[in-house]
C-alpha cells in the first residue's frame, strides 16, 4: 500500500517563510517626485504604457496629474467622470475642507473612489485598471476605479452543454464570473473573500462560500492552501487548483471545474468553497467528490425517473469505458467458454488471418483512437472535416480490410469510445481513459482474476483518497447521513438533508418531507 | 527511489506467473461433440471421435474459407476420453478445447458396458467438460451417428443440438438429458438419456408419439431422428423407453419439465377418429407416499388441462355435455393406462424408478440413513402405485356460437 500514499504537500509542512515585511514607501508631498518614482516603476518612456496627463486647475489654483495604465481603463470613463468635473464649476458651493476630501466627495462623480498614501497601493491600482489623480503638496493620491479589460460577452457552455437549463458560462472576466454567481445567489451570506496570490504580478483569487452553510474548517483549509502558494505568477485557476490540490501524482482529481454557474452555486448550497479567479472561463469547486464527477446538472433539472435513467446510462457507460477492452481482451484470452459458440467462431475465423495477438491488435486501436481524440482537439477548425474521414478510415472498414484487427473489435474501440465522452468531467474523462489502458494490461497477463485485484487496490485507494478533508467517497463511505444524490437520486423533495460529509453548518434544506422515515 | 525500484522488480514477477502458456483464441481447436464407442477389437479401448467446428465456415463473411467443410470428424482410440484429447494433437494443427462442447454422444453398444460410466466419471477431471453438457445415445456407433448427421438447415454443428435440446424440452418427447443430471442420479433410480439415431427402421402407427427413434415415418429432411429416452441404471444403460413412456414419465415427476404438449388420443364415439389435443399442467403432480411397510403405497394424481386442437371425426363436443363427459372419462383412462402400463414397465422390467419419486420417499424417514437401510429402489418393484389423472378440459376446439351463460342461481 505504501506506494500509493499521497505525498503530502510540501509546503503545508513547511514553515511559511517569514516575508521581509518593509515599510511601505508612501507617498511624499512633492508631486514630481511621486511622479518620478512611478515612472520609474513602470519604466517610463521606455514602456508607453503609464499614461500621465497633468492639469492645472484654475478654479482650485492647483497642479493635478492624472495616471493611468493603457489598455485597463475606460478612456471615455475618465473623461466624463474625472477630467471634465475637475475643469468645470461646480453648481454649488463648495464645502470648507480639505482638497482631497472635497474633491471625492464633491467633485468626482465615481462610484468609487478611495484615498492611497503608499506607491505600492499607487502601483498595484494603476494595475488593476484605476486611475490616480496625484495632487500637488499632497501626501496622498485618489484612486477612482475605472477598469475596463477587453472582455467577450457571457455565451454557452461549451463542454458542460444541457438540453435544459440555463445557458449561460463563465467567462475570463472575474467580475462577469461572480456577478453570475450573484444572479443565482441573492443571498446576504454568499460570501466573496479575496486571497492574493503570485509574488510577483499578485493575481487574485475570489473565494465565494455561503456563510451560514459552508464549515469553516473546510473554508480556511481552501484560503490556507491559497495562500501557500509560494510562486511568482499564477496565469488561470487551473495553475491554481493543480498548486492546492493534495496529491499531484494521483490520477484522480480532486477539485472541480465547471463552467456553469448553475452548477457551482448548487455546489455552493452544499457548503462547497468557490473559486473565481480573473481570466479563467471556469469556477474551481472545492472540496470535491466522486459523484460530482459522474453527474451533471441535467440530472437534477430533469423529473426524477429520467433523470435517474440518463445517470444509470452514464454509470454503465462509465463502466464500459473503463473495462471493456479488458473484459474482451481478458474473456477471449482466458476465459473463452464464457462467449457464446457463434460468436467464439466469428471471432476466431477472423482473428485467424491477423498476424498480431489480441492484446497488440486492441493496443493499435485503441491508441489510434486516443491520437484522433487527440487530433480532433489540437486541429485547426478549418481542418475539422478532415479529422473525421481519416479518422472513420483507421477506426473502420480500411483497417478491417488490411487484416490489421478484427470486426468485433472496432465494435470493442467504438463502444469504449463512445461510452468515454459520456463521462463529463474532463479530468476524470482522461482518468478512465488512463486506468483503461491498466486494465488493459492485466487483463492480458491475468484475466479477470487480474481485474479484480486492480479493481480491488482502486477501491482501496479511492476510499483512502481526501478532497480538502473530505473523503473521496464520502457520503456513501464513510457512511454519513444525506439525500443519497449519489448513484441515483430521490425527488427533489426528498432532498431535504444536505450531505453531512461537507459538515455544513445548516444540515437540512427544509424540514423532513411527511412519511419519511428517519433518513440512515 | 524504492518505491520504483520496488515496482521494477515486480514487473518479472508478472511475466512468470503461469499465465504464460495462454494461447489465443483462434489457436484453439473447439470441439463442440465427442462420439463415445467400444472399440471393436480391444474391449477395454474407446474410440472417441471429435467433431471440431471450423470457425472460418457458416460464421462470418470477413473471414470465411472457401472451399473447407463446417466441421473435422476425427476418431481415435484410446483408452479414455483425456488421453484422446492430447493424442488427437498428432494429427490437429490446434489445440483442442473442450470449453464449447455441446454434446456427448455415446453408442448403445458402450453404454450397455460398465466401461461407460468409467471413461465419463474420470473425464470430468478436466474442468473442461461442463455438467451442462447433454447426453445423448445413439442406437448405432457414436462415429457413424456424427458422420451422417449433416443437418439440412444448420452448417455449424454445435447450432444443430442447441436448437433441438431447445425443442427438446418444450415437446417431452425426449427426457432433459445432462451430465449433470446422470451423476445425481447414479444411485438406485433410473437416468432418461435422449435416444436417437440416423438408422430409419420406419413403421406407421397411430398414435403419434407411440415411436422410437428410427421408426418414426419420414421422407427426405435431416437423417437424424431424436424419440425416447434410453435407461440408465447404475450407470449403465438397460433399456429404451417410447416417446410416449418418456413423456409420461415426466408428466409423473413432482415437477414436470415440459409444460404442454400436443397429444392425441382415441376419439371415444368414433373409434375410427383420434382427437389431438394439447395437455397443459394445471398445477403440480402430487406424489403421497406411504413407506411405512415393506410394500409402499404410492398416490399419483397428476392434474392436467385439455385443450382440444383437432377433431377430425366432426363429433360434437362443443355442445353436447354427454359427449363431453365420455371424452373427458376416455382421455383419462386412456392417460391412465399408459400411466399403468409404463409403471409396470419399471417395476419389472427395471426394477427402479425413472419419476423422480424417490425424493419424496426419502421425506417420509427422519435420517439419511434410514432412507438408505429402506433401501427404496427394491422396495419400490412392489409399490402399489395408483396414477389419477385430474383431467379437466378447457375448450373444444372452433367454436361456431358464442356461448349460453346459464344462470346457475347460486348467487
Amino acid at each position: 500500500m505504501s506506494i500509493f500514499e499521497k505525498n503530502q504537500k510540501a509546503n503545508e509542512e513547511k514553515p511559511t517563510q517569514s516575508n521581509q515585511q518593509q515599510e511601505p514607501e508612501s507617498l511624499s508631498d512633492d508631486i514630481l517626485l511621486n511622479i518620478s518614482k512611478l515612472k520609474t516603476v513602470f519604466s517610463f518612456p521606455a514602456n508607453n504604457a503609464l499614461k500621465i496627463r497633468n492639469l492645472y486647475l484654475p478654479l482650485y489654483e492647483k497642479n493635478v496629474t492624472v495616471l493611468f495604465i493603457e489598455g485597463t481603463v475606460d478612456g471615455h470613463l475618465i473623461d466624463t467622470t474625472i477630467i471634465e468635473p475637475l475643469q468645470k464649476k461646480p453648481n454649488s458651493p463648495l464645502p470648507k475642507i480639505d482638497f482631497i476630501s472635497m474633491l471625492i466627495t464633491t467633485v468626482l462623480v465615481t462610484s468609487t473612489t478611495k484615498i492611497i498614501t503608499t506607491l505600492d497601493d499607487a502601483t498595484m491600482d494603476l494595475l488593476n485598471g484605476n486611475t490616480i489623480i496625484l495632487v500637488g503638496e499632497e501626501p496622498c493620491a485618489i484612486s477612482v476605479e475605472t477598469a475596463k479589460f477587453e472582455n467577450r460577452s457571457v455565451s454557452e457552455p461549451t463542454t458542460e452543454t444541457t438540453i435544459i437549463g440555463p445557458k449561460a458560462a463563465f467567462n475570463e472576466s472575474a467580475a462577469v464570473n461572480r456577478s453570475l454567481l450573484r444572479k443565482q445567489l441573492r443571498n446576504p451570506d454568499f460570501i466573496c473573500e479575496t486571497v492574493k496570490i503570485g509574488k510577483q504580478s499578485s493575481q487574485q483569487v475570489s473565494v465565494m462560500y455561503l456563510k451560514n452553510i459552508a464549515d469553516e474548517a473546510i473554508v480556511n483549509n481552501v484560503k490556507k492552501r491559497l495562500k501557500d502558494i509560494e510562486t511568482d505568477t499564477v496565469l488561470t485557476l487551473s495553475q491554481v487548483d493543480q498548486y492546492i490540490e493534495e496529491r499531484s501524482y494521483s490520477l484522480f482529481p480532486t477539485t472541480l471545474m465547471t463552467e456553469r454557474p448553475d452548477r457551482a452555486a448548487s455546489f455552493v448550497l452544499e457548503g462547497h468553497v468557490i473559486l473565481i479567479m480573473e481570466n479563467s472561463p471556469t469556477a474551481l469547486v472545492a472540496p470535491t467528490t466522486f459523484w460530482s464527477f459522474i453527474q451533471t446538472v441535467e440530472d437534477q433539472y430533469l423529473r426524477m425517473p429520467h433523470g435517474n435513467f440518463i445517470r444509470i446510462i452514464r454509470l454503465v457507460a462509465l463502466m464500459i469505458a473503463l473495462l471493456m477492452p479488458a473484459l474482451y481482451i481478458a474473456v477471449t484470452t482466458f476465459h473463452s467458454g464464457m462467449i457464446p459458440t457463434d460468436l467464439l467462431l466469428s471471432i476466431a475465423a477472423t482473428r485467424e488471418r491477423i498476424p498480431f495477438p489480441v492484446f497488440i491488435e486492441i493496443l493499435i486501436m485503441e491508441v489510434s483512437f486516443e491520437i484522433l481524440r487527440e487530433a480532433g482537439v489540437r486541429v485547426p477548425n478549418t481542418l475539422g472535416p478532415t479529422i473525421g474521414i481519416v479518422g472513420a478510415l483507421i477506426l473502420g472498414q480500411a483497417a478491417v480490410e488490411a487484416n490489421l484487427v478484427s470486426p468485433i473489435l472496432v465494435v470493442i474501440v467504438s463502444i469504449t469510445g463512445l461510452a468515454s465522452f459520456t463521462v463529463p468531467d474532463v479530468s476524470f474523462n482522461i482518468t478512465v481513459r488512463i486506468l483503461r489502458f491498466v486494465f488493459l494490461f492485466v487483463a492480458y497477463l491475468f484475466g479477470f482474476f487480474g481485474m479484480a485485484i486492480v479493481a480491488a487496490f482502486l477501491m482501496a485507494y479511492l476510499v483512502s483518497m481526501k478532497s480538502f478533508g473530505v473523503p473521496f467517497f464520502a457520503p456513501l463511505s464513510p457512511h454519513l447521513p444525506s439525500s443519497k444524490d449519489l448513484m441515483t437520486r430521490p425527488p427533489i423533495k426528498k432532498q431535504w438533508l444536505r450531505p453531512l460529509s461537507m459538515s455544513p453548518n445548516q444540515k437540512v434544506r427544509s424540514s423532513k418531507p411527511k412519511g419519511m422515515q428517519n433518513d440512515d | 527511489m524504492k518505491r520504483i525500484s520496488l515496482l521494477v522488480s515486480l514487473i518479472p514477477l508478472l511475466l512468470l506467473s503461469s499465465c504464460g502458456d495462454k494461447l489465443e483464441l483462434e489457436q484453439h481447436a473447439y470441439a463442440v461433440v465427442i462420439g463415445l464407442d467400444t472399440n471393436d477389437e480391444d474391449d477395454n479401448l474407446i474410440d472417441v471421435t471429435f467433431q471440431i467446428a471450423n470457425p472460418q465456415v457458416g460464421s462470418t463473411d470477413t473471414g470465411a474459407a472457401a472451399n473447407e467443410p463446417p466441421s473435422d470428424i476425427v476418431t481415435f482410440t484410446t483408452p479414455d476420453l483425456l488421453s484422446a484429447k492430447e493424442l488427437a494433437n498428432s494429427v490437429i494443427t490446434r489445440k483442442i478445447s473442450f470449453d464449447h462442447l455441446n454434446t456427448i454422444i455415446v453408442g448403445e453398444k458402450l453404454a450397455k458396458t460398465p466401461l461407460f460410466h468409467h471413461i465419463i466419471a474420470s473425464a470430468m477431471i478436466d474442468p473442461e467438460i461442463r455438467l451442462e453438457n447433454t447426453l445423448l445415445v445413439s442406437k448405432e456407433k457414436a462415429s457413424d451417428f456424427i458422420d451422417a448427421n449433416i443437418p439440412k438447415l444448420e452448417t455449424r454443428p454445435h447450432k444443430y443440438y442447441f436448437y433441438m435440446r431447445q425443442r427438446w424440452r418444450d415437446t417431452g418427447f425426449v427426457p432433459l438429458s445432462d451430465l449433470n443430471r446422470y451423476f445425481q442420479r447414479l444411485s438406485g433410480d433410473l437416468y432418461l438419456a435422449i435416444y436417437a439415431t440416423t438408422e430409419k427402421n420406419e413403421e406407421v402407427r397411430k398414435n403419434e408419439d407411440h415411436y422410437v427413434a428410427g421408426q418414426i415415418p419420414q421422407k427426405s429432411g435431416d437423417p437424424v431422428q431424436m424419440m425416447g429416452s434410453a435407461v440408465f441404471k447404475n450407470g449403465k444403460m438397460i433399456g429404451i423407453l417410447t416417446g410416449e413412456e418418456t413423456r409420461m414419465s415426466l408428466l409423473l415427476r413432482q415437477k414436470p419439465l415440459s409444460h404442454y404438449a400436443i397429444q392425441s388420443f382415441t376419439d371415444p364415439i368414433n373409434n375410427d377418429y383420434r382427437i389431438s389435443t394439447q395437455i397443459m399442467m394445471n398445477g403440480k403432480t402430487r406424489v403421497k407416499i406411504d413407506a411405512s411397510s415393506d410394500i409402499p403405497d404410492i398416490k399419483v394424481t397428476v392434474p392436467i388441462k385439455v385443450q382440444v386442437f383437432s377433431n377430425p371425426s366432426l363429433t360434437n363436443y362443443t355442445t353436447n355435455l354427454k359427449h363431453q363427459e365420455t371424452l373427458k372419462q376416455s382421455i383419462k383412462n386412456e392417460l391412465e393406462q399408459i400411466a399403468k402400463d409404463l409403471i409396470q414397465k419399471t417395476q419389472e422390467e427395471f426394477k427402479a424408478e425413472p419419476f423422480l419419486w424417490y425424493l419424496e420417499a426419502r421425506r417420509q424417514f427422519w435420517t439419511n440413513h434410514e432412507y438408505e437401510k429402506y433401501n427404496w429402489s427394491e422396495k419400490y418393484s412392489n409399490a402399489n402405485v395408483d396414477v389419477k389423472f385430474d383431467v379437466k378440459i378447457e375448450s373444444f376446439g372452433a367454436q361456431m356460437k358464442p356461448e349460453v351463460i346459464r344462470d346457475t342461481g347460486k348467487d
